[in-house]
């Protein structure tokens, strides 16, 4: 059995045997997990270095003890981490309140213990999609922006005239250079964007 | 009504006419008994010096009368020796010679005539002690005195006198005379010249003129002749006047003697008087300065009485004494107020065998047994004892009784003091105390069983999940279509997912017990919060020492909240906060705060909220929570007390997070801890 997603979770549950089903529960779904035993030691993890070029979701239980999975969820978003890693709350039945004012806040969603546990490794592997968008979205702004990076000065001001929609003389009288120059920078610029036409370099843009 | 106020004096004035009235009352019979006695000695002085008066007087009376009989006799004698110079027959050449002699005998005698019967002189003899006063020539037969003598002298036919003339004495002066006529036998008259003057010399004597004034005056009081010591000033003068009534003349002898005017103490009676007065007023004095004494003596016993009463009228505690028989003696206005009777009533019928009105009629045997034992010398306990008495209108109040034995000044027992507290205020409190605790109690034990709900549906879920995980990621390896025995071990583990699901819908079932207590949330203001667990509190502060601070942030929003729960928490909080200050090396002052404020996160840093939340914080002095115990603070049955179930502080915690809020706890500066629980306001 293939998973949809090559996508990695990761586990904060202070009970090491909830930790250790989980991860045995993911690995019957071919989806791959690391677990930690408190916020605090996730939050070590997040220090060490940056997160893995891959789909994620963190499953992070509310109640525990020190940091609680509320105050590391706040962390996250403070951070800006939340799309790229979409986090699922574990709540017993006396956080349900909590849990649902967490999601009003952008949490992906909570899932009650004990769960039906297909069920949440659907919802885990929605949000590894989740993830893999975010992730793409990313990925293809990045090569863009080294994709702009890689013009020259004057092939960057010609590409900024030419998605505003300036005909060649006009681009050229504004630049003080001949028409036939521009021709050669715009040539380029489409070469160097991988677009064939100024529409859609202009829509290559606005996704930057 | 207004009329008696407007005619009515002032208070002031009659006040103060009150005090003078009794100051005039006290000082009135002094005065009187001063002026009495100042009388009284006027009076005995004023006598006295009467009576020294008229003894004086009365001496110079006896003197006078002494004198004037000496005068009499005198004369008599001097009229018979003249008689007797005549007695041996007449003989003119004799006579003179006889004369002479007599002469030279009588000194107050100028002249000796020897008249015929008509008066013409026959032989006349002059004194020798005196030149020649009277001239012959002016004595002839026609000179008016001796005519006047002698007619008195034929009319009586003895001697007789004659007023007294004065002979002028050539040169100035003259000299008072009477004449004496002598009737002899032979007819003719034998005429003596008295010089008044040498009379009251030679007749008066000496002793009479010492140290005072003899004169003769005629009876109308005109002084003929004086002698003696002339009269001094500054003397008083006592006179004596007596009449000395001779044949043909009328004469008067005076005496004025002279005292110094009264000394103070003119006699040994006055001054006796005076000794005995000054006496008597020395002890009015003394008795006065006694009264005195003994009225102000009579004043402080008076005030001290007047306090004594005034405090056993003011205190609340009743006061009753009983001597030994049972009988009351003594009731304070309390005790009469606490029973309803008057002090008659209480005191009239009470006696060895009678019940006390106020015992409970169902009650009396019972007390009579006490009273019993106590009158045959039982002791009371010290710390006093409860019991129940009846007001006059029958409704039964429970009393705390302190009783011990009323000795006296003697050290003998004369019966028994009881002191008597209404206790029935004190024990209405502690049955709405205990009721509210009762009640705050029985929503304890409803909060404990939904805590322990909460708390096995949390741990067994945490298995459940586990297991559940397991049995769901066994069959995802078996996969869906498995064979043989893999199938059956595929349905094995089928059956165990499902019971898990089973469990948990159990476990769900009884936490909807917890969460349908979501519904009992209503808006309650801080305040009333507060104000549900502080007489509970206090009722433990006030037996741990603890004094209560409570301050809540002005116009704070109601908190929405379940508020049995949420009372529950505050109590719980304050009383291990109270217990934490009782320990035996807790010394310094012991401060329970209570405090309510707003705030705007819950939480941690960064967790903005959007909600307002209020703050209620508890926070003690004690000894403050060490790290290791710190670490296990909310974990269900840890706790540091031996008798704690250790449920309070997880069940705080677990109302606290209900609400959605927080409960955290930290150290409290300079000592002690704080605890603080965050709810969310309306």
């Amino acid at each position: 059995m293939q998973p949809l997603i090559d996508g990695l979770i990761f586990i904060v549950d202070d009970d090491a045997s909830v930790r250790e089903a989980l991860a045995w529960l993911l690995r019957s779904r071919r989806l791959e997990s690391e677990h930690f035993a408190s916020a605090e030691a996730f939050e070590l993890r997040l220090a060490e270095g940056p997160l893995p070029d891959q789909p994620l979701c963190l499953l992070l239980d509310v109640r525990m003890p020190g940091t609680s999975g509320l105050v590391l969820f706040d962390r996250l978003a403070e951070r800006g981490l939340l799309d790229a890693m979409p986090v699922i709350f574990l709540t017993g039945h006396a956080d349900v309140p909590t849990a649902v004012d967490a999601v009003k806040r952008g949490a992906f969603d909570f899932c009650e213990k004990p769960f039906s546990d297909n069920a949440l490794v659907d919802r885990i592997e929605q949000a590894l999609g989740a993830s893999l968008r975010a992730l793409e979205v990313r990925r293809v702004r990045r090569s863009l922006a080294g994709r702009v990076a890689e013009l020259t000065d004057r092939e960057r001001d010609v590409m900024r005239l030419v998605v505003e929609g300036l005909p060649n003389k006009l681009i050229a009288d504004q630049l003080a250079i001949s028409v036939r120059t521009v021709e050669v920078h715009r040539a380029r610029v489409f070469d160097k964007m991988e677009v064939k036409s100024a529409v859609e370099l202009a829509n290559r843009l606005r996704d930057l | 009504m207004e009329e008696a106020l407007a005619v009515a004096p002032p208070r002031w004035a009659l006040s103060a006419f009150a005090r003078l009235r009794s100051l005039w009352q006290r000082w009135f019979l002094w005065l009187i008994l001063a002026v009495l006695v100042s009388a009284l000695l006027v009076t005995v002085v004023w006598l006295a010096g009467r009576h020294e008066v008229e003894q004086v007087q009365a001496n110079l009376d006896r003197d006078t009368a002494d004198a004037v009989s000496d005068l009499r006799i005198g004369l008599q004698r001097n009229a018979q020796s003249l008689r007797a110079t005549q007695a041996s027959g007449l003989d003119r050449t004799h006579w003179p010679d006889a004369a002479a002699s007599l002469l030279r005998e009588h000194r107050e005698w100028l002249r000796l005539e020897w008249r015929d019967a008509a008066l013409r002189p026959l032989e006349a003899v002059n004194t020798p002690y005196r030149m020649r006063l009277i001239a012959d020539e002016s004595r002839g037969a026609d000179q008016s005195d001796v005519g006047l003598a002698c007619a008195a002298a034929r009319k009586l036919g003895a001697p007789a006198y004659s007023p007294s003339h004065y002979v002028p004495i050539l040169g100035g002066g003259g000299v008072e005379v009477m004449e004496l006529c002598v009737p002899i036998d032979a007819g003719g008259f034998l005429v003596a010249s008295y010089s008044l003057r040498d009379t009251l010399i030679e007749l008066v004597g000496p002793t009479l003129t010492r140290g005072q004034e003899v004169a003769f005056t005629e009876a109308d009081g005109t002084r003929l002749v004086a002698l003696g010591t002339s009269r001094r000033t500054g003397t008083r003068v006592f006179t004596s006047q007596q009449l000395i009534d001779l044949p043909g003349a009328a004469l008067m002898l005076r005496v004025d003697g002279w005292r110094a005017a009264p000394d103070l103490f003119p006699n040994v009676l006055t001054a006796l008087v005076t000794a005995i007065s000054i006496a008597l007023v020395s002890v009015l004095v003394l008795l006065a300065r006694d009264t005195r004494r003994r009225l102000r003596a009579e004043r402080d016993l008076a005030d001290a009485l007047a306090f004594r009463k005034a405090m056993e009228d003011s205190v609340i505690t009743g006061l009753r004494a009983r001597d030994l028989q049972g009988r009351i003696t003594y009731v304070n206005p309390a005790f009469c107020e606490m029973v309803g009777f008057s002090p008659e009533e209480l005191m009239a019928g009470s006696g060895e065998d009678i019940e006390a009105p106020y015992w409970p009629t169902e009650l009396a045997h019972e007390y009579q047994q006490r009273q019993a034992r106590r009158l045959a010398g039982g002791m009371p306990p010290r710390e006093g004892f409860e019991s129940v008495f009846m007001r006059k209108d029958g409704t039964r109040f429970p009393v705390l009784i302190f009783e011990a034995p009323l000795i006296n000044a003697h050290r003998v027992q004369t019966g028994w003091m009881s002191a008597f507290i209404d206790i029935s205020e004190q024990r209405r409190i502690e049955e709405l105390s205990r009721a509210s605790q009762e009640r705050l109690q029985a929503s304890a034990r409803l909060a404990t069983v939904g805590e322990m709900a909460s708390l096995l549906s949390h741990e067994l879920t945490q298995p459940l999940a586990a297991i559940a995980s397991y049995a769901t990621g066994s069959l995802n390896m078996l996969g869906p279509h498995a064979k043989g025995e893999q199938a059956e071990v595929a349905m094995a583990v089928r059956r165990i997912a499902e019971q898990a699901d089973r469990a948990g819908q159990v476990i769900r079932s009884v936490h909807d017990f917890v969460r349908r207590r979501d519904r009992t949330r209503e808006a309650v203001a801080p305040q009333a919060l507060i104000d549900a667990v502080l007489p509970l509190v206090r009722l433990q502060a006030r037996k741990l020492g603890v004094s209560i601070e409570v301050a809540l942030e002005d116009r704070l929003p109601p908190a929405v909240c379940d508020r049995t729960l949420v009372e529950q928490v505050l109590l719980n909080l304050a009383r291990n906060a109270m217990q934490a200050m009782d320990t035996a090396e807790h010394v310094g002052e012991r401060v329970l705060r209570l405090r309510v404020s707003r705030v705007v996160a819950v939480g941690g840093p960064g967790a903005e909220d959007a909600r307002r939340w209020l703050e209620f914080s508890v926070a003690d002095l004690g000894c403050g929570i060490s790290e290791e115990v710190a670490g296990r603070l909310f974990t269900p049955f840890f706790t540091t007390r031996a008798d704690g179930m250790g449920l309070g502080l997880s069940l705080c915690r677990t109302v606290v997070e209900q609400h959605g809020g927080v409960l955290v706890f930290e150290p409290n500066r300079p000592r002690g801890t704080v605890f603080r629980f965050t709810l969310p306001s309306t």
